[in-house]
């Protein structure tokens, strides 16, 4: 099991408990701002967010300019985060590496949804034999710890970039995600109005992508929030194992690993990313908590 | 209920099979030459010698079938690199102290993690509570990189209570295993925080405590023993985090482990190595998960009709 | 050099310990004391090891690791002496006639069986190492001799016969005869290289690979394998029975093998040992480390340099350009920080012939006038160029600073890093097509410029640059069989200047020249010594009271 799918036990999602199907997002908003540690969490999310898309655009340093005479500077006015072994900004340049791990985070937990709804939606909604074979797979290999297979993927493609990256961590780490679909859809589909459509005679399309697909929407979204810490945590370790994308990019991940080497005089380097993929990781589960309850009240804790 | 264990038992084998295809397939797909190990160019003679050595030479289904053929027999081959040892010989020195430090870890989560969140789930919402949660949380979020690294510096260079690295007495055991220990620790904490905030709702506590029994005999009897079942079918999941994790922890604290050599393995094209194991993590899970599994079908049968 | 006043002080006093340290070949560039410090009561040697070592079969051993175990615990025929020249071991004297090389050995070298150790053992190891049934990976290390590479090359049904044509033959138990297929006069050099020690047959042949294993070994040099937990440790002790065990100090050397850079520094601050193995330092902690009193340097024979793919920058002008934009000191001062030596060539600062060699037409400091005019001078000159190097501590930021020099050329640069393995099958040769630049370093073998210079042939597996010149070639072939060293030097200096004089084709632009950058605790400071080729000697290491 990967990080992720801690994450995913800790809100208790899991197979078999389906959000019920109400289009009332309104009031699932009004209760997530009822959650004040989530509401906290979502803003320092979109703040982060916003000074890596931002700060690089206004930032008055250019990221990639080498300048050994102010090497290794320590936090000041004019560098908030201090320099690195080339002098270059470290507060333009964590905010460039956000962009990479955010994106990367994204677009790897966007990948596992895409493959996972695609499974669990195929294995729920078609049942019978085929279903069965794909959930006995699944249950074999629930728990399979990603990293090998990230770390082979990696060595495959060899020149890591962001798009590398993503299928690198997306490979293995889809079992969950899938699970949990599947057992959306098989709720849902005993639900009197699938059972109605059916008998007016709705094709299995119309019914999979007007009835089913937007229903799970809710785990979707949460699952998104669950995924998110597990993948940026995974493409640190990755880096960290100096198999990170490679530069001139950086991730917060790979910035850590520059900075491990170096800590003992410029403990700077290797603490801003690290924190700053910390702050994101605790947000997004805070944001997927507060997200699981606003979305599905029955699961409310005291 | 027997049906459904024989069932999971035989579905095991294909996928066991599918698992090493896969990771065949996988490893073909790399390119680089095992031989070659640095910027030396290898000699024709030496590279054919070398290929025929270890049977590269062979069509690659053949190379499958005499793998799979010596899966079965508990024969992993001859390592690519380590050229005196067998990947049996990796792995019967260096995994028996992989699982060492997994079951150090999960030693540490049940000692720390369990009474953090029994603590908070008796004062939900108190300062007990909060500070549980928090460092649950922060456990949870700080890449182990960065809380090895702190330890290592404060621990051990500095105060000079703990040694740096290495695995051969006690005192190397500790940062290890408690950086690694350090996300079970936080998930269980929250796991029995949850668990147990549900329990105490039940009629039978209710009924328990209206019927006059002590507080105190109440949780330790009831309460926390149903609380701790989850923590219990948590561990087997949990089993992936921690090889995912061993192999930074195992990479930084010098533990002599296979998480720390797969990396190792995997840039210097050691294929037998990476081979032997990725299948026996894997086999390793899907056993794991099988017992699971079946061991919650006996103790809940409700999961049987759920699992169908 | 620092002055050790504690351990001058000392040695005022001591003079029998004098003799002992003074004794000390070795790097030769450290400045000795003069003296040595007080001789510790416990001779016992905690140290570090970069990695486990692949292998403890001299015959199958390819890295530094095994290579500075193997060699602590085996006698060589010859030791490299401080000037790289051989120096007598278990071989007391040899004769050179053209191609013929016959070592006479001495009578008193014992295996840790008590067998002695016989000319038959080097003949036995040797072709055993060529046998293609064992594959050796260094087998072409002994190409130089008569038959070697196609007893090694040979199918096995005519493997047997071929064997018997190897020109290495024991006349008698004492004398090795063997004959090579050019002159090659750096040969006996050659044969301190770990690849040349001898194996103990009787217990290769019974136990198989697991002969190295701590219960099967049997060796023949100052210390004996008493413990090797895989990946954990290696721990040697003193070997009594050797042949000049008396002049061996240490009575144990405990050794970890700890891989990562940082976690071996943790260590050593730590007090957990008192030396590292020359593996290397994290770059990004050397302003730091270099600053600490145990911090050591040595010279190395190794050259780091950057490739050209001359299908991709077709044009000498430009390549010119680009060498005279870098700014070596800078990257030696700023990013490499190890007190490298800037380079103007291939053959490294150090080798035998350098002063004969060395070219001075690529500058230490960047020369971007100059850099300018070439630049002008190039006809098409390529603006968008990509640069490969492999993703190892360190080329990551000389990269990234070679790419902010050169865009004062108006060069804009990608760089791009791949894994170790697929980036050497990336580069061929022939190189990939994407490949303008890449970077590559080479530490020598054996103490002769062949060793750099052949790497340019034009059939050479190393010539990753598509440099292809029959006169140069020829000019490698001529020296090959040109034992005299100053004739040899000339033709190796006209070769250089081929490659990096002014009217060079410049297949590449050398950065600079390694050095080994070290670990040592004050107390073992003066003993503790790295050769120009990472070989260092624990039988010469004294532990002094600090």
């Amino acid at each position: 099991m990967s990080a992720t799918q801690i994450a995913g036990r800790m809100a208790g999602v899991d197979a078999g408990a389906p959000i019920r199907q109400s289009s009332l997002w309104q009031d699932a908003w009004r209760r997530y701002l009822r959650n004040r540690g989530a509401v906290a969490a979502g803003a320092v999310f979109l703040l982060i967010l916003l000074w890596c898309i931002v700060a690089p655009l206004v930032s008055p340093h250019d990221p990639n300019h080498v300048d050994f005479v102010n090497a290794y500077q320590g936090p000041s006015w004019s560098h908030p985060f201090g320099t690195d072994q080339f002098g270059r900004d470290l507060f333009t340049r964590a905010a460039l590496g956000g962009r990479i791990s955010i994106g990367i985070g994204f677009g790897a937990t966007l990948a596992i949804l895409g493959i996972g709804v695609v499974y669990g939606a195929v294995s729920g909604f078609v049942g019978g034999k085929l279903d069965n074979a794909l959930m006995r797979f699944l249950d074999a290999l629930y728990g399979l710890p990603y990293l090998p297979f990230a770390i082979l993927a990696l060595a495959i493609v060899g020149t890591v970039n962001f798009w590398t990256m993503v299928v690198a961590l997306s490979i293995a780490s889809w079992f969950i995600t899938a699970r949990v679909v599947r057992g959306q859809i098989i709720t849902l589909k005993e639900n009197d109005y699938v059972r109605a459509a059916k008998a007016v005679g709705v094709r299995w399309y119309g019914i999979l992508g007007r009835h089913l697909l937007p229903n799970t929407l809710g785990v979707l979204v949460i699952t998104i929030f669950l995924e998110l810490p597990g993948v940026i945590l995974g493409e640190a370790f990755l880096s960290f194992l100096g198999l990170g994308i490679n530069p001139p990019d950086a991730s917060w991940g790979s910035m850590a690993q520059d900075g491990r080497d170096a800590y003992r005089a410029h403990p700077h380097i290797i603490i801003i990313p690290s924190l700053a993929i910390a702050s994101l990781v605790l947000c997004a589960n805070f944001i997927a908590d507060g997200l699981r309850d606003a979305l599905d009240p029955r699961t409310k804790e005291t | 209920m027997a049906a459904y264990i024989i069932r999971r038992l035989i579905w095991t084998v294909p996928v066991v099979l599918l698992v090493i295809f896969m990771t065949f397939m996988l490893m073909k797909q790399i390119e680089g030459n095992p031989f070659r190990k640095s910027e030396r160019a290898v000699p024709a003679a030496v590279q054919m010698n070398l290929e025929r050595k270890f049977s590269l030479d062979r069509p690659w289904y053949v190379q499958y079938g005499n793998y799979v053929k010596g899966v079965g027999t508990g024969d992993l081959g001859p390592s690519l690199v380590l050229r005196d040892r067998t990947v049996n010989d990796v792995v019967a020195e260096q995994f028996p102290r992989s699982i060492e430090l997994g079951l150090l870890a999960f030693g540490w989560a049940v000692l720390l993690g369990v009474p953090a969140g029994v603590l908070a789930a008796l004062k939900p919402n108190s300062r007990v509570d909060y500070g549980a949660m928090f460092f649950s949380n922060v456990g949870f979020a700080l890449p182990n990189f960065l809380v090895a690294t702190l330890l290592i510096y404060f621990v051990s260079v500095k105060w000079g209570l703990l040694p740096t690295s290495g695995w051969t007495t006690w005192q190397h055991k500790i940062l290890p295993s408690f950086t690694l220990g350090l996300v079970p620790m936080a998930y269980f904490a929250r796991l029995v925080r949850g668990t147990m905030l549900e329990t105490l709702q039940q009629d039978y506590v209710r009924t328990a405590k209206a019927k006059g029994l002590r507080w105190r005999r109440i949780v330790t009897v009831h309460v926390l023993r149903n609380s701790l079942i989850p923590v219990v079918t948590a561990a087997a999941p949990l089993l992936g985090y921690i090889i995912t994790g061993s192999f930074i922890v195992e990479n930084i604290f010098a533990v002599p482990g296979i998480g720390r050599y797969y990396v190792t393995a995997v840039s210097a094209r050691d294929y037998s190595v990476v081979m032997g194991l990725t299948v026996l993590l894997s086999i390793i899970v899907i056993v794991a998960n099988l017992v699971v599994d079946i061991l919650y079908t006996v103790l809940d049968p409700r999961t049987r009709e759920a699992r169908t | 050099m620092r002055l050790r006043i504690p351990v001058l002080l000392a040695a005022a006093a001591v003079v029998a310990a004098a003799t002992v340290a003074a004794g000390c070949g070795g790097g030769g560039e450290k400045e000795k004391a003069g003296s040595g410090g007080q001789k510790a009561a416990s001779q016992v040697l905690k140290m570090a090891w970069g990695a486990e070592p692949p292998s403890l079969d001299p015959g199958l051993a390819t890295d530094t690791t095994s290579s500075n175990v193997l060699l602590n615990m085996m006698d060589p025929l010859v030791r490299l002496g401080p000037d790289l020249q051989p120096v007598p071991a278990l071989a007391e004297s040899w004769d050179v006639d053209g191609k013929v090389v016959t070592f006479h050995l001495r009578d008193d070298g014992r295996w840790t069986n008590g067998d002695p150790v016989t000319a038959h053992d080097f003949e036995y190891s040797w072709k055993r190492t060529l046998d293609p049934k064992l594959a050796a990976d260094y087998a072409y290390q002994l190409y130089g001799i008569v038959g070697a590479e196609a007893y090694n090359n040979a199918k096995p049904a005519h493997a047997a016969a071929l064997r018997d044509k190897v020109g290495v033959k024991a006349l008698d138990d004492r004398t090795l005869q063997v004959t090579l297929t050019s002159a090659q006069p750096w040969f006996v050099q050659q044969a301190a290289h770990h690849s040349f020690l001898a194996v103990h047959e009787p217990t290769v042949e019974r136990y198989g690979a697991k002969w190295t294993e701590p219960q099967n070994i049997v060796t023949n040099g100052p210390f004996k394998l008493a413990g090797w937990k895989h990946d954990a440790s290696i721990t040697l002790v003193k070997n009594a029975d050797w042949r000049s065990a008396d002049k061996v100090a240490l009575d144990r050397v405990e050794g970890r093998i700890i891989v990562d850079g940082t976690t071996r520094v943790q260590a050593f601050e730590a007090g957990e040992v008192d030396a590292l193995d020359g593996g290397g330092l994290p770059p990004a902690d050397m302003p730091r480390l270099k600053e600490l009193p145990e911090y050591e340097k040595y010279p190395a024979l190794g050259t780091y340099y950057y490739g050209f793919n001359l299908k991709n920058i077709p044009d000498v002008d430009q390549r010119r350009a680009m060498a005279f934009a870098i700014d070596r000191q800078s990257i030696i001062d700023n990013v490499a920080q190890a007190d490298q030596i800037p380079a103007s060539g291939m053959v490294p600062k150090g080798m035998p012939g350098f002063e004969t060699i060395e070219q001075h037409f690529l500058p230490p400091r960047a020369d971007l006038d100059r850099a300018k005019e070439f630049m002008a001078k190039a006809d098409d000159p390529k603006q968008k160029i990509t640069l490969f190097y492999n993703d190892a501590p360190g080329h990551k930021e000389i990269a990234v600073a070679v790419q902010a020099m050169w865009k004062e050329l108006g060069i804009d640069t990608t760089i791009k890093a791949q894994e170790f393995a697929q980036y050497l099958e990336f580069l061929g040769p022939p190189p990939n097509d994407a490949v303008y630049v890449y970077r590559l370093g080479w530490i020598a073998d054996y103490g002769d410029p062949m060793n750099f210079l052949e790497l340019w042939t034009s059939k050479s597996g190393n010539n990753n640059s598509r440099f292809a010149d029959p006169a140069y070639d020829r000019l490698i072939e001529q020296a090959r069989n040109t034992p005299n060293d100053e004739q040899r030097y000339e033709i190796y200096r006209q070769a250089e200047a081929m490659l990096t004089g002014p009217r060079g084709q410049l297949p590449i632009a050398p950065i600079y020249w390694y050095t080994y950058t070290n670990l040592e605790r004050e107390s073992v400071q003066d003993t503790f010594q790295i050769n120009p080729l990472d070989q260092f000697d624990l039988s010469k290491v004294v532990i002094e009271e600090a």
